[in-house]
């Protein structure tokens, strides 16, 4: 086998549990994600357009979806003779054999994957970040510093830092001190999960880890702070620019929302970093006699006779006659029946809302039956395949399961 | 799979112009995200055929990019798969293809060596979703030599027949007329240009017709040897167009607007693929109208947008109106324009406050790349 510069490694095994019913069948990762991708296209596009041309994706959690998903790689030209795309599930092996215990864990059961490209650098990410960023150019800063390791930060607000997983840094950019959702930050800048390893320290540190069983074999919480106290040198990398963290239902309605402003926060017309995806067979979208649209992105499939205003629709979404969206995120092959009222809502795949059912219009109730912890901020969730009955009333903050 | 069956595409030769300057009349954009061939190709594909050569006479090169290595048709396969068969003028003492024969006899060699038993021979201009797996067995059963698939196209004006070729048949189905574009037309039972056959008989046709001189198929050797074979005609009754000209170019797209008509060609059965781009999905702004339209991925619109049809990447600015018109790629109507019934082939700019009116008899066509 050719001897690789850096393989990525997509860890994509999370289930995501803060998306309630959105990730019961299926992986963070393969969630729906700005009318035509899934959040995984992300790191992946990134990763192509970035020169890796071999990526790792450690999937466990519900992974039928997210396998066939990324299949052999085509869509994101990853099928190579020479790497290409691998899905990666937990295995046995002899005598053992274990799910993925953590983050850490996870990439040490594939060090036979890593060995066989013979890679210098390792690069882990995680597939549930919405972002478009140069690894290469994170790669050349970490092996020009000769560093051990190089992890992406970003500024966040100092109120939210205690939020993150905070870097010290000194002006060289060299980090003196992680500390994990510090209550007084010393630093704004947080860890984006993103790291380059050199692969041959990585390797010694993950088999070091896995001896250790108090150790809960995860980067941020012991890979990192064991590098740290042993002096190894590890670098910032300043990533300045859209990145988003989707865990949550808010979050990931804001994120779509972003798509969507005037000016967009996050553009993903841009030709030349183009986020690919696995497409369908589907006909461009037919916008009806009586359709209104504004500020929303429409994509192939659709059948759009009702009113749809700051939304994104994904593909194969019917909205019918006299139907208003608004403020929502439709995802794919979702029917609105004539005259149903959606606002702020996020409408899973293949969910059918009945006609003139209403949808996160009226306010919440405190004897709401559908009343769920995850949604927040007004935002209903109608779970993928849900069926929401003609003229029902679902009030704010609700949650449908199928 | 079907393993029997191999398929033959036929690009056409018909000028629409300015549209077939650049391109084979094959490749012409239509509905659009998709080539006029992605019907036939795909058909083709849906009826499980593996071996398909598509027989190309001139400006192939765009049909060559759109197709590749038929990936999106699922024709990317070690063995067979899909074949583009660029013109072969070696053997010909004068090097100019007059006919689909010339064309069949430059890609013997591809034909002889397929080991499939019957070949499903199609014009790539034809707009429909068949099912040719349907054709074939009865093609089989009937122990046809030849059938051949045809539309009934009853209420259709007389002047209009005229463009196809008409077949007449008994009552068993035989073909016993065949007549190409007559001016007075006998029947209104139009040849689609699919031919269903043994492979074999295919090749002694191609052989017997180039060795006599003999160019066209259809006036050659279906019409000459009629009373010899057994000519079996196969009714198709779906939704049927003929792209030959820039009015049955325009009409053929229009009908997408059209709810059944996008329903039949764009069933779930039977998926009409094509090559995807990766563009992000359509952006309406503030000011957006869009009725009564077919909009693809990568368009932006701000200003309005009716009765019409948009390829990938259009940008419609603020305060221009498009109606009734066909809007190929990456075209950018600029603020204040108004365009009716036009056909703006890929990157066609029209600047500021400029207007264009064609009419729906005349749509008015500008080339790729123009700049008004």
């Amino acid at each position: 086998m050719v001897s690789k510069n850096c393989v990525a490694m997509i860890l994509a095994g999370g289930q995501g549990s803060r998306l309630g019913a959105l990730t019961k069948n299926v992986a963070k990762p393969a969630v729906p994600f700005g009318g035509k991708y899934r959040i995984i296209d992300f790191p992946l596009s990134n990763c192509v357009h970035s020169g890796i041309d071999t990526v790792g994706v450690l999937t466990q959690y519900e992974p039928l979806e997210l396998n066939t998903y990324i299949g052999n790689g085509n869509p994101w030209d990853l099928d190579r003779s020479l790497g290409g795309a691998y899905v990666l599930p937990p295995y046995q092996s002899g005598d053992t054999g274990e799910w993925y215990k953590g983050t850490a864990n996870a990439i040490y059961q594939n060090l036979g994957f890593l060995e066989r490209f013979d890679p210098k650098n390792v690069l882990i990410l995680s597939g549930d970040h919405i972002y478009k960023m140069h690894y290469g150019e994170m790669l050349k800063a970490h092996q020009e510093s000769g560093a051990a390791a190089t992890i992406a930060v970003m500024p966040v607000p100092w109120e939210e830092a205690s939020r993150f997983g905070i870097m010290n840094t000194d002006e060289s950019g060299e980090i003196t001190e992680f500390a994990e959702k510090p209550a007084e930050p010393k630093s704004n800048l947080a860890s984006m999960g993103i790291y380059i390893f050199k692969y041959d320290v990585l390797k010694k540190y993950l088999t070091d880890d896995e001896r250790d069983p108090e150790s809960s074999n995860d980067f941020g919480k012991n890979i990192i702070p064991k590098m740290l106290a042993d002096g190894q040198k590890m670098m910032s990398y300043r990533f300045e620019g859209y990145w988003k963290d989707v865990g949550t239902i808010q979050s990931l309605w804001e994120a779509n929302m972003d798509l969507i402003d005037d000016p967009p926060k996050f553009d993903l017309s841009d030709r030349k970093w183009v986020i690919y995806s696995r497409n369908y067979a589907l006909m461009p979208h037919y916008m009806g006699e009586n359709a209104i649209v504004k500020n929303s992105t429409i994509t192939e499939g659709c059948d759009i006779n009702g009113t749809v205003e700051h939304s994104v629709i994904f593909s194969g979404v019917t909205v019918g006659k006299g139907a208003v969206v608004k403020d929502s995120v439709i995802m794919p092959g979702a029917v609105i029946g004539d005259g149903a009222v959606i606002e702020k809502s996020v409408v899973g795949s293949d969910a059918v809302i009945g006609a003139y059912a209403k949808v996160g219009v009226s306010e919440a109730t405190d004897d709401n039956p559908y009343k769920s912890k995850y949604c927040t901020h007004g935002i209903v969730l109608i779970a993928g395949e849900a069926e929401v009955p003609a003229n029902s009333d679902i009030v704010k903050e609700s949650m449908v399961t199928a | 799979m079907r393993n029997d069956t191999m398929g033959i595409i036929l690009t056409g030769d018909e000028q629409i112009a300015p549209l077939t300057d650049i391109r084979a009349n094959s490749a012409l954009p239509i509905a659009g995200r998709y080539r006029i061939i992605d019907f036939v190709l795909s058909n083709m594909a849906n009826a499980g055929i593996v071996n398909i050569g598509v027989a190309t006479e001139s400006n192939y090169s765009s049909l060559m990019d759109h197709i590749k290595s038929g990936k999106p048709w699922d024709l990317d396969r070690k063995n067979q798969g899909l074949n583009i068969l660029p013109p072969n003028l070696e053997h010909k003492s004068y090097g100019v293809i007059k006919g689909n024969i010339d064309l069949l006899s430059g890609i013997r060699d591809y034909i002889h060596k397929s080991h499939q038993t019957y070949v499903i021979l199609s014009l790539g201009n034809i707009v429909c979703n068949i099912d040719y797996e349907a054709v074939i067995n009865s093609h089989i059963e009937s122990q046809a030599d030849i059938t051949a698939v045809y539309k009934n196209l009853t209420g259709v004006e007389e002047s209009d027949l005229t463009r196809y070729t008409l077949m007449e048949m008994d009552e068993n189905g035989r073909v016993t007329d065949v007549e190409i574009q007559p001016y007075y037309p006998k029947t209104n039972k139009a040849s689609m240009e699919m031919y269903v056959m043994e492979k074999a008989l295919l090749e002694s046709i191609v052989d017997e017709c180039s060795a006599r001189g003999d160019t066209d198929f259809v006036k050659d050797a279906i019409i000459k040897k009629m009373g010899g074979m057994r000519i079996f005609g196969y009714e198709f009754d779906g939704i049927f167009f003929k792209i030959d000209s820039m009015k049955s170019y325009y009409a053929a797209s229009m009908s997408f607007l059209d709810s059944e008509c996008r329903k039949e060609l764009f069933n779930r059965e039977r998926p009409i693929y094509t090559k995807t781009k990766d563009q992000s999905p359509a952006k309406y702004g503030a000011d957006a109208v869009c009725t009564n339209s077919f909009i693809s991925d990568g368009c932006v619109i701000e200003g309005t947008v009716e009765n019409s049809i948009l390829s990938r990447g259009v940008k419609v600015a603020k305060g221009a109106v498009v109606k009734n018109s066909i809007i190929m790629q990456d075209s950018v109507i600029d603020e204040g324009v108004e365009v009716n019934h036009v056909v703006f082939d890929k990157e066609v700019v029209i600047t500021k406050g400029r207007k264009l009116i064609g009419q729906e008899s005349y749509p008015l066509a500008i080339s790729k790349g123009t700049i008004i």
